[in-house]
């Protein structure tokens, strides 16, 4: 290399470094104005920002942001309130009706009316995509629009939860002068009337979302944006995740991360400076299932002695505490402390804390052999890799009591979630996330009698039936109260399933942003207009 | 025959091969994706709706049709361009491949240069200076670097440069907010940057460059060092530089005029072989970087048993990896009249 | 046919015994490297102070995430598994996967070579169209692929999964490199000979062609062993790989450690990391020793310089004293 060709390089390099360097800070949340820019990271990624074509929690995210519904769930509350709406109530036990507020527009001006509402309404199952949630609709015979401000629905059987289903992200309102009537709107050209238009989307990428500037607030508690604009921006793994709200925004990080950190990176974030980590009740919850043809019990008798055993033996605080550094909290019923009608049935009948010597007169009595072997099922990353340790912890719980001998076995999720409902797994892991914060769903699923369970396990009791066919045809809160206490009551006396623990909503925050607490309730809503950074 | 009607002949031929290549190619994802078990459904609801509301979107989704028909809308997409739309987050599949694959193809030429940079000058010295400290050091380097597995050298990277020293970016192509602002009308960011005269953008987008870019070209230079230290050996036994030798031309000119750029010759075939390397370990690399490229794209698609969208991007890998081979072999036909068919 | 073989490599053998200098050292280093790796697998039930997925000893349950100790000098893991055991375990699952596959590899690559080279015509370029495809694929997407589908049947995840997935990514290796070198040889005089005096097509291939192409196989062996290694730990790391409770294996312990490393707890990944470096380096210094020695190309050989007496010297010699 000849000495002018060789300085001319040293010079491009050392311009290149030099470029290279001053970009520290290159990845700023710059942005004008009060509001600034928030930046969350998460390992969650979206399926669709149509309603009509998603069923999943971080599309929904994106949805409740960007679109309005008839009702929603305020923050801190755990019922329904009007959003869209002005008002709404049943005519009959079939049939609920709403009117609208006046004034309301999408954000590119349209105006927004019962045409609209009957539209999403009547698309939504007109398309029954695969990733929708059209199957939550079974229930809904028609829509009417008599007027550009009243929408009634008819019902073909009474149904008390109708109203949570309509706080729903999958049943938002949208334009029908853009959404297509019978296929999908593509992500990034979605309208709606909420508090954010979608300014951009790349899948695996990023999301972003701007202010929806025509926004007014329509229920207590609410406001317009705190902030001008949401970057979204998605990782492939929670280590990545937590390095990146560890650097900041300043150093191409993020403010937020929230979904999923593992208990590990959590506990090293606690520690980490700049960084606060928040939590607040969740609605995600984690239980063992019984599949009571397979499972070992010579009879009936004998197989429920062995469910209660295990609701005997099982130590809910060392799964919190030694598998998940207290992310999680221990959970006593099918239906999770901060809902309304949520008691503590499993604590009551069982006790708090593991009780061996129960456990084994529980057994003696229906005259079971112990050490009982159990085929124990789990799957190993569709719940996190924590599943491997969590029923390693499990396996060792039941193992050292004497009365039991684990054998433990897993799937990946694919073939897991086909054979653990086709009676192939005598006892398995499952997690359960809300269509809607009411009891309801957090019972019917698992208790209806056989087929009519998801689960299909067999399982059928006729005074839980009774209950659960009560407690959804009345809006009458003493009366459901009485039924869910009831219900939770038989839940653990058979205990079919055992619930374990409830998961917290926990997100790492950096220091000056505030709001996340105030928006982790119940709905698992992820409210992004009431975040704020204070520089 | 003409030399010129010998090449022709041969690029020919070596397209009409190519043909059936891909076209097994596309039966083997096929059969593969189809045969294993579960489907995009089930993944996205099993556990949350029952089976029977399961079965009935597969059946509606056309998943239960028979095999062969199946596998013929499949070709018939295929080959009209038709790459469809994920069913996971219906994206279309040539976006996906047309965002990721740029994202892969800058991270793997900016390897590819790291290589060179490291791996060619070594192996030089390594073949000239055979037998001693400095032909063992190399080979010892090249052999360390190809042994420590990717994703174990990557993250302790970012350990040092991103967490302790704070130096470095540890996650994506670009920060959040330039993501969004800048303009990318070729999609490779370096030359965005400069095109669109973003100078922070540009400085950004090296700084996130330059650890997943080192990473993967130290795995690549490990092998160039081997390849090219054997060229070399093999090189300066050749007749011709014995006959400089015996001429007096001092060795240092052996080695640069005369050794070294025919050792270069099969660097050219190396870049190809290597293409395969650099795919693989590029997988590994978007994995522990966050790189948004096409392997850490096909990885989440599987997990999520996307069929189209695994079909589309392998369709595309696979007519990638047939067309550069293909041009290796042409360049190896021009260069060397020894190669024809 | 096994005399044969065993002949061809005994040829190999002997230029290994000759070998001096650099290329000496390297292959006995990795010979070395291997055999400790093979001790620590054979006898791990014996040198593992606690099994793979044990988290209790003597009615105490081993602290999670704790540092290197007395007790557990390696440290322990986020499931409060022992890192040295896991270590020392794991060489017995990365030995078993990778004699698995290289041994399959050759049963199946090796013949399929031979014969292909050998008859040629339609099955030869069926076969090499078919081979050229799984080059074209991208090596690690096909394993994971493989692994993927295996891993659902009846074989479950397990080290004859992980094996076979390998196997498939390797064998158009040894069948390209067969193949050619018994295109080359079948060319050679002497085969010719053999043909003009009516050996049968079998003896031919058996005797002549494989002696030849058998030596190339020890140096593609252990480089592909390396890099089986390497896919191996690449498979368990993006977790399609062994699980835990089965086996132990070294690259889904480093997927696990990554979370662990940003939380300063740097045992969990840097030990597993360390054992993959140290048995491919292993492997890879053998095949490169093996590459000094055999390629004629390359390969060096003392050459003892004679000694010529000055001129007039003999002749001084000879006069009386």
């Amino acid at each position: 290399m000849t000495r002018r060709v060789r300085t001319r390089l040293v010079a491009a390099v050392v311009a290149t470094a030099a470029l290279v360097a001053s970009g520290c800070g290159g990845g700023s949340a710059g942005g004008g104005g009060a509001g600034g820019t928030i930046i969350r990271g998460t390992t969650d990624q979206p399926v669709s920002y149509d309603p009509a074509g998603a069923y999943d929690l971080p599309s929904y995210d994106v949805i409740y942001s960007v679109y309005q519904n008839l009702l929603t769930i305020p923050p801190g509350g755990n019922k329904p309130v009007p959003e869209a709406a002005q008002a709404c109530d049943w005519t009959n036990s079939t049939t609920y009706k709403c009117t609208l507020k006046d004034g309301l527009k999408f954000s590119n001006g349209d105006p927004l009316t019962s045409e609209d509402v009957k539209f999403s309404f009547d698309r939504n199952v007109e398309i029954a995509d695969p990733n929708g949630a059209s199957s939550l609709l079974a229930n809904l015979k028609s829509t009417d629009a008599p007027d550009p401000k009243t929408v009634i629905f008819h019902l073909a059987k009474p149904d008390a939860t109708f109203p949570f289903l309509l706080t729903v992200a999958s049943f938002a309102i949208v334009d029908h002068k853009v959404f297509p009537a019978d296929k999908l709107q593509p992500s990034d050209k979605v309208i709606g009337s909420g508090h954010y238009t979608v300014a951009s989307f790349k899948p695996g990428q990023q999301t972003v979302l701007e202010k929806n500037p025509t926004y007014t607030p329509t229920y207590d508690g609410d406001e317009a944006a705190k902030n001008d604009r949401v970057i979204i921006q998605y990782f492939n793994t929670s280590s990545a995740l937590k390095l990146a709200v560890q650097q900041g925004p300043a150093n191409g990080g993020v403010d937020i991360a929230y979904r999923s950190l593992s208990p590990t990176d959590l506990s090293s974030l606690k520690s980490a400076s700049g960084v606060n980590v928040v939590e607040g009740n969740g609605t995600e919850i984690r239980y063992l299932v019984f599949n009571l043809k397979l499972m070992p019990g010579d009879n009936d008798a004998q197989k429920t002695a062995i469910r209660q055993a295990v609701a005997y033996t099982i130590d809910r605080d060392a799964i919190a505490n030694n598998v998940y550094d207290g992310t999680v909290q221990p959970l006593y019923s099918m239906v999770p402390q901060g809902l309304q009608f949520a008691t503590e049935a499993f604590k009551d009948r069982y006790g708090a804390t593991p009780n061996v010597d129960a456990a084994k007169k529980v057994l003696a009595d229906a005259g079971v052999k112990t050490p009982v072997p159990l085929e124990i099922w789990y799957t190993p990353s569709h719940y996190g890799p924590v599943s491997g340790d969590e029923y390693a912890e499990i396996k060792h719980e039941l193992d050292s009591s004497g009365l039991f001998d684990v054998t433990l076995k897993s799937t990946e999720w694919e073939q897991y979630s086909t054979d653990a409902f086709t009676n192939k797994y005598p006892v398995f892991q499952l997690g359960w996330f809300p269509d809607y914060p009411d009891a309801n769903d957090y019972t019917q699923p698992f208790y209806a009698p056989n087929k009519e369970s998801f689960l299909n396990i067999s399982y059928s009791n006729p005074e839980m039936t009774k209950l659960l066919a009560d407690e959804v045809a009345t809006t009458n809160d003493a009366k459901r109260a009485a039924d869910f206490k009831r219900i939770q009551e038989i839940g653990a006396e058979d205990a079919p399933t055992i619930p374990y623990w409830q998961g917290k909503q926990v997100a790492a925050v950096r220091d000056g942003i505030s709001g996340v607490e105030q928006t982790f309730d119940p709905s698992f809503i992820f409210r992004y207009w009431l975040i704020s950074k204070s520089s | 025959m003409s030399r010129s009607g010998s090449l022709r002949a041969y690029l020919l031929t070596r397209v009409a091969l190519a043909i059936p290549t891909v076209l097994i190619l596309l039966t083997l994802v096929f059969v593969l994706m189809r045969v294993a078990p579960g489907n995009p459904i089930q993944a996205a609801l099993g556990g949350h709706v029952s089976q029977q509301i399961i079965e009935r979107k597969t059946h509606a989704a056309g998943y239960d049709r028979p095999i062969l028909v199946q596998y013929a809308d499949y070709l018939k997409d295929v080959f009209t361009g038709h790459l469809g739309q994920t069913i996971t987050d219906k994206t279309p599949v040539t976006r996906i491949v047309v965002n990721n694959g740029s994202a892969t193809a800058e991270l793997a030429i900016a390897a590819f240069l790291v290589a060179l940079a490291i791996g060619v000058p070594l192996g030089v010295l390594a073949g000239r200076f055979r037998d001693t400290p400095v032909d063992t050091g190399g080979r010892l380097f090249g052999i360390f670097v190809y042994a420590a597995p990717v994703f174990f050298t990557g993250f302790l990277a970012q350990l040092v440069f991103g967490v302790k020293l704070g130096w470095l970016p540890t996650s994506g192509r670009v920060g959040p907010v330039t993501e969004f602002t800048l303009d990318k009308p070729t999609h490779f960011y370096v030359i965005d940057s400069i095109i669109t005269g973003n100078w922070s953008a540009f400085g950004d987008v090296l700084r996130h460059l330059i650890l997943p870019a080192i990473t993967l070209g130290l795995l690549v230079s490990g092998v160039l060092i081997r390849l090219v230290r054997v060229n070399m050996l093999q090189t300066m036994r050749g007749d011709y530089v014995e006959a400089a030798r015996a001429r007096g031309v001092p060795e240092r000119r052996v080695v640069i005029h005369h050794a070294f750029r025919n050792a270069l010759v099969p660097v050219v075939t190396v870049a190809g072989l290597q293409f395969a390397t650099l795919l693989g370990g590029a997988i590994l690399t978007e994995q522990t970087f966050n790189w948004p490229g096409i392997g850490a794209a096909l990885v989440r698609y599987l997990n999520l048993r996307d069929y189209i969208a695994v079909q589309g991007i392998v369709t595309v890998f696979a007519i990638a990896v047939v067309v550069v081979s293909l041009l290796i072999d042409v360049i190896n036909a021009f260069v060397d009249p020894r190669v024809r068919y | 046919m096994a005399a044969i073989r065993l002949g061809g490599l005994r040829r190999t053998a002997a230029r290994v015994r000759q070998a001096r200098g650099v290329p000496k050292w390297l292959l006995y280093t990795g010979l070395a490297i291997v055999a400790f790796f093979t001790v620590l697998a054979i006898f791990a039930p014996l040198i593992a102070p606690y099994g793979f997925a044990q988290v209790t000893s003597g009615g105490v349950h081993f602290p999670k995430q704790s540092a290197p100790s007395s007790a557990h000098l390696f440290g322990t893991t986020v499931q409060a598994t022992d890192v040295l055991s896991r270590v020392i375990w794991g060489a017995r699952t990365a030995i078993e996967v990778v004699l698995l596959a290289v041994a399959l590899s050759l049963v199946v690559g090796v013949p399929l070579g031979l014969v292909s080279g050998y008859i040629g015509g339609k099955l030869d370029r069926a076969l090499v169209m078919l081979n050229d495809a799984l080059f074209a694929f991208p090596y690690l997407l096909l394993a994971i692929v493989i692994a993927f589908l295996l891993s659902n049947s009846f074989l479950g995840q397990g080290i004859v999964t992980a094996a076979v997935a390998i196997t498939v990514v390797y064998v158009p290796q040894y069948f390209r490199v067969v193949r050619n070198h018994v295109i080359s040889v079948r060319e050679e005089t002497y085969v010719e000979a053999a043909r003009a005096l009516g050996a049968k097509r079998r003896t031919i291939i058996t005797r002549y062609v494989l002696y030849n192409v058998v030596q190339n196989v020890p140096v593609i062996a252990t480089l592909n062993a390396a890099d089986a290694i390497l896919t191996l730990a690449a498979l368990g790391f993006l977790g399609y790989g062994i699980q835990p409770t089965q086996a132990a294996e070294w690259g889904y312990d480093v997927s696990r450690a990554i979370d662990d490393a940003s939380a300063g707890i740097w045992w969990t990944g840097l030990f597993p990391g360390l054992a993959i470096v140290l048995l491919v380096t292993g492997f890879t210094l053998i095949g490169e020793g093996l590459n000094d020695v055999l390629n004629p190309l390359i390969r060096s050989r003392r050459i003892r310089v004679p000694e010529i007496p000055e001129p007039g010297a003999a002749a001084r010699e000879q006069e009386p004293a």
